[in-house]
């Protein structure tokens, strides 16, 4: 039996103090999101900062500690059954049946959801073409490459057709090549019209895929927005990267009050947050000093993170 | 209801093997009732300490039933775990409408089919060695099904709680398989000392053995319902705990 359809202006996933504890270990404290039909909504943040806590509750296989929640606009508790034949869950780590081969696992996921079997036989072969395993159909899960076993992941996550897909960590990893394709897979979904949930570590993805995204650290939130808006806020427009001697950097540490928005003295380098990387670059090199290495590049999502925490994303 | 999707996942991955686990659950029963009971039995003329029927007759159905409670314990031990924890399946059953209760529910029937294919074939070569003849015999096939079923209800909801492996190691020396030795598979526990038979009483392996004993070479009389009894609580009281287990361990 179908849930009732939700009118579009109600947000597809909204909560408001969401907490989580495990023990006496607060893994979730207190976080409140909205997430918005059709878009791709990012939860970036380090290791242990309580994203796949964060996805089980929304995919309702751990109930929430505290706080409210509302997914596809009902309740996690008392309807699970009915958000979860609406949704897809892409977990952090691969939990393919390896004793079944890659179309079994798609029938068989079908199964789990009362795909029809017609229905669903016409829709498999549609997902494994989509996923790029249609050389693989007969092939037994196992000896699948993790760019593969993780395609086939997706694909079993769409075959109930969800209005909202979770993603964990879908890339983490996999080689450039194998990224890109998932990328570009999951690119095509949000095309569609399939609301995507996703969490990574990784800047560059959540830039990417997200329209807005929150930061994570600790167990809560630290920043929001789009990641334009998040750099634009909280980074500059460009940042210069100098490697330094010892004594260039007491040079610079001399030489560079009020010449940039803001300095980062890490162990390894430098990062000076600024509009116009070149312009300061210049500067610095008439004020005389040595840099072994310099590089101007665009603010990130990574500049963001370092800025609000003082840490960097990936320890 | 969804517990039959996990009977089926179960049954397709077990199709690929069917004739290797077929042929080994005939080959077993032949094996042990020719060395065990024709042959050790050959030497055993006595046959009023195993309530007036020969060793061969007593043997059989004990092990009948020793061995669809070992092989429930078994199921409920690596083949759950693997799915729990290494690999990772129930996970990927409960992110669909599959529920806590379908997947212990669906694992136990299955067991329940594995032990059907491990009782049918032994109650036949049971009937080629003339241990029994009687239709009412037939019933000790659910009989000694339902004896693994509780078993494995009990050890399943022990496996829900496991973080590692080791402790099965334990398991099997300590509990299964001193209950598979005195029970009364082998010999009539009247010969334990008075505390080992107080002890068998409250085993399952020993209601499971003597149920089977009492359909087939044995006369039935009322303590069969006490037998049957104790062996549904634990069955019950297995599935309950298991379930619970199972939700805290699936849906933390
Ligand atoms: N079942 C559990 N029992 C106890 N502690 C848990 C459990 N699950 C998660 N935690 C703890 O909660 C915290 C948050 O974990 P979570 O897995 O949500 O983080 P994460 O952001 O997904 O990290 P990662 O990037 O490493 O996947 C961690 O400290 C983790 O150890
Ligand atoms: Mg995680």
């Amino acid at each position: 039996m179908d849930a009732p359809p939700v009118p579009d202006s109600v947000a597809l996933i909204e909560a408001r103090g969401l907490t989580k504890t495990f023990g006496n270990h607060v893994a979730v404290d207190g976080i409140s999101f909205e997430v918005r039909r059709g878009e791709a909504f990012g939860f970036l943040g380090p290791n242990g900062a309580g994203k796949t806590s964060t996805m089980k509750m929304i995919g309702c296989t751990s109930p929430p500690g505290g706080g409210a929640l509302r997914v596809i606009g009902m309740d996690p508790i008392a309807q699970a059954s009915e958000i979860k034949r609406r949704i897809g869950v892409v977990p952090q780590t691969d939990n393919l049946d390896i004793e079944l081969t890659v179309r079994e696992n798609l029938e068989m996921y079908g199964r789990y959801f009362d795909v029809p079997r017609e229905v669903a036989a016409a829709r498999i072969d549609e997902l494994i073409e989509f996923v790029q395993l249609s050389e693989k159909m007969t092939s037994r899960v196992e000896p699948l490459s993790g760019g593969m076993k993780r395609r086939l992941t997706i694909a079993r996550a769409l075959v109930n057709q969800p209005d909202l897909l979770l993603l964990d960590e879908p890339t983490t990893g996999l080689d450039p090549q194998a990224r890109h394709l998932v990328w570009d897979r999951l690119y095509r979904l949000k095309q569609r019209g399939v609301t995507l949930v996703i969490t990574t570590h990784y800047m560059d993805e959540a830039e990417q895929l997200c329209d807005r995204l929150v930061v994570m650290d600790k167990a809560k939130i630290v920043a929001e927005g789009s990641p334009r808006e998040l750099i634009t806020r909280h980074s500059t427009r460009e940042v210069v990267e100098l490697r330094l001697a010892d004594d260039a950097r007491d040079q610079l540490s001399a030489s560079i009050d009020g010449l940039v928005d803001r300095v980062e003295w890490l162990p390894d380098r430098v990062l000076l947050y600024t509009e116009t990387g070149d312009g300061i670059l210049t500067e610095i090199h008439d004020r005389g000093v040595r840099t072994d290495s310099a590089l101007v590049r665009r603010g990130t999502l990574e500049d963001v993170f370092l800025t609000i925490t003082g840490r960097s994303l990936i320890e | 209801m969804s517990a039959g999707k996990i009977v089926r996942r179960n049954s397709l991955v077990y199709w690929r093997a069917w004739r290797t686990s077929f042929f080994l659950s005939v080959l077993g029963p032949v094996m042990f009732l020719s060395a065990m009971g024709l042959g050790l039995g050959s030497l055993i003329e006595e046959e009023q300490a195993f309530g007036g029927v020969s060793y061969l007759s007593f043997f059989a159905t004990g092990m009948l039933a020793a061995s669809t409670f070992q092989s429930g314990a078994f199921s409920a031990t690596y083949p759950i775990m693997n799915k729990m924890m290494w690999q990772r399946n129930y996970d990927a059953m409960l992110a669909s409408p599959v529920g806590v209760r379908d997947i212990f529910l669906g694992e136990l029937g299955w067991i329940g089919v594995t032990l059907l294919q491990l009782a049918v074939p032994f109650f036949g070569v049971m009937a080629v060695f003339g241990v029994v003849d009687s239709p009412m015999a037939l019933l000790a096939i659910p009989a000694a099904v339902l004896a693994g079923l509780s078993c494995a209800s009990a050890v399943f909801a022990y496996t829900a709680t496991l973080q590692t492996d080791e402790a099965y190691t334990w398991l099997f020396r300590f509990i299964i398989t001193p209950l598979f030795l005195l029970s009364g598979t082998f010999f009539p526990i009247n010969q334990l000392p008075e505390w080992g038979q107080v002890a068998a009483h409250l085993t399952p392996l020993f209601h499971g053995v003597e149920l089977v004993r009492q359909v087939t070479v044995y006369n039935v009389d009322v303590s069969a319902l006490w037998h049957v009894s104790y062996l549904l609580a634990m069955l019950a009281i297995g599935t309950m705990v298991g379930i619970r287990n199972l939700d805290r361990r699936l849906r933390p």
